[in-house]
C-alpha cells in the first residue's frame, strides 16, 4: 500500500508540469481588445490587409480582410526575434499559399517600444514583407497583456462574433507547419 | 519484490526528470535570466569630459581574449563607445543584440563599436553568449574596477555604469556625448544620425 501511494505520489508530480498549461490554453478564445493603427503608406500592405482609407488614418484591426489574423509581438532589439525572423517569413508564405483555397490567414507585426525607425531596420535586415507597425509607447503591447518578445497572437476575426483570441504562442514556434495548422484549428469555422 | 519495482520506477522517474530538465533549459530565454533592478534613478554621475577634447584613451581586455586600446584606432577608423550599467539587466540585454543587425550602419560611416562594462570577463562571456555572436569587441572595465567609466565620467555611485554613448572622431577627439536615462534605450535613429555627423 505505501508502495502504491509513493507511485502515485510520483506519477502525478512528473506530469503536473504538463497540466498547467493545458489548463491555461483552457482560457481561449477570449476577447481581442480593440486596436487602432494607421493605414500604412506601402500600396501592397495595404492590399494586403483590405484598407481603403487614406494613408496615414486611423483603422481598427478587427477592419483587418481575413478569417484569422496573427499579430507578432517583436522588438528590433530582441535577439529570438531576430533568430525567429526567417521561420516568420516561412510562416507567412505558407500563409498566402493556404489562404488560396482555405481560409484567409494573414500576419502583421508590431514593433514594441520600438520607433517607426527601428522597425524599418528590422523589416529590412530579414527582407519582412508583411506590414509591421511600430508599438513606441507600448500601448497594444499591454492591451494585448503581452509578456515578452516574440509572441504570436492568433485571433478569429470572422465568425460573426466579436473577434477573439484563440491562441497564444510565447517566444518562438519550433514548426512553422505545426504553428498554421494549430491555428487554422483553433481559428477556423467553430 | 515490490522493493525492486519501486526502485525501478524511481530510475524511471529520475531519467524523465533529467530529460524534461534539460528541455527546459535548451528553451530558456535571455529573458527569463534578466536581474530586473526595478526602476533606477535617470543619471548618477557627472561628465568628466567634454565635446572637443581628446577621449582619455585605455586599454582593456575583451571578451574575445584581447587586449583593445582606443587610440589604436587613431587615424583609421572612428570609435562609439557604448557603455551599459550591467549584465544581465533589462535595456541593455537588448541594447547591443539591437547594434549587432545594425553593423551596416557603423561601417558606412568608417566607425567601429566598442562595447563597455564594468562586468568582469567571465560574466561578460556568459552574457555574450546568450545574446549571440557580436560582431564588435565587448570589453571589461572591471578591474581597476570603473576606472576607464570614472575617467569619462559615466561611474554611477553604485559601481555601474551610465547608459552612455561617446562618439570620438579618428583624430581621438570627442565629437558628440548621450548620456540616457539608464531606464530607456536611446533610439538607433539617433545613433545613426550622430554618426553621420561626425567629420
Amino acid at each position: 500500500m505505501k508502495y502504491i501511494v509513493l507511485y502515485l505520489v510520483l506519477v502525478v508530480s512528473l506530469f503536473l508540469p504538463f497540466f498547467v498549461p493545458a489548463a491555461e490554453k483552457a482560457a481561449m478564445p477570449m476577447p481581442l481588445p480593440e486596436l487602432v493603427l494607421e493605414v500604412p503608406e506601402n500600396p501592397r500592405h495595404k492590399e494586403y490587409l483590405g484598407l481603403t482609407g487614406k494613408t496615414g488614418t486611423d483603422f481598427s484591426i478587427r477592419d483587418i480582410d481575413a478569417d484569422i489574423l496573427v499579430i507578432e509581438l517583436f522588438s528590433m532589439y530582441c535577439p529570438y526575434c531576430q533568430k525567429e525572423a526567417p521561420a516568420v517569413n516561412e510562416l507567412f508564405a505558407k500563409m498566402r499559399e493556404i489562404s488560396k483555397n482555405g481560409p484567409v490567414v494573414k500576419i502583421i507585426g508590431l514593433g514594441v517600444a520600438n520607433s517607426q525607425f527601428e522597425v524599418d531596420h528590422f523589416r529590412d535586415t530579414y527582407e519582412i514583407a508583411f506590414p509591421l507597425f511600430a508599438d513606441e509607447d507600448k500601448t497594444m503591447f499591454r492591451a494585448l497583456a503581452g509578456e515578452g518578445t516574440p509572441t504570436f497572437i492568433g485571433c478569429r476575426l470572422k465568425d460573426g462574433e466579436r473577434p477573439v483570441i484563440v491562441l497564444r504562442q510565447n517566444g518562438g514556434f519550433a514548426s512553422s507547419a505545426t504553428f498554421l495548422h494549430e491555428l487554422i484549428d483553433k481559428g477556423g469555422p467553430q | 519484490m515490490r522493493q525492486k519495482i519501486f526502485l525501478a520506477v524511481i530510475g524511471i522517474f529520475l531519467d524523465l526528470a533529467v530529460v524534461v530538465g534539460n528541455g527546459l533549459a535548451a528553451n530558456d530565454t535571455l529573458h527569463d535570466s534578466i536581474y530586473n533592478p526595478g526602476h533606477l534613478k535617470p543619471v548618477d554621475s557627472s561628465l568628466n569630459v567634454a565635446v572637443g577634447e581628446p577621449a582619455p584613451d585605455f586599454s582593456l581586455p575583451s571578451v574575445a581574449g584581447r587586449e583593445v586600446t582606443l587610440s589604436q584606432y587613431r587615424g583609421k577608423k572612428k570609435v562609439v563607445l557604448s557603455f551599459v550599467p550591467a549584465a544581465w539587466t533589462p535595456v541593455c540585454s537588448d541594447q547591443w543584440p539591437g547594434y549587432n543587425i545594425s553593423r551596416k550602419y557603423f561601417e558606412e560611416h568608417n566607425a567601429i563599436l566598442l562595447g563597455i562594462t564594468v562586468d568582469n570577463i567571465p560574466t561578460l562571456h556568459a552574457w555574450v553568449r546568450q545574446m549571440g555572436s557580436l560582431w564588435f569587441d565587448v570589453l571589461s572595465d572591471f578591474w581597476p574596477h570603473g576606472r576607464v567609466a570614472d575617467a569619462y565620467g559615466v561611474l554611477r555611485s553604485d559601481g555601474t555604469a551610465e547608459r552612455a554613448l561617446f562618439f570620438i572622431d579618428t583624430e581621438g577627439v570627442i565629437r558628440d556625448i548621450v548620456v540616457s536615462d539608464i531606464n530607456v534605450r536611446p533610439p538607433l535613429e539617433e545613433v545613426v544620425a550622430k554618426l553621420a555627423a561626425m567629420p
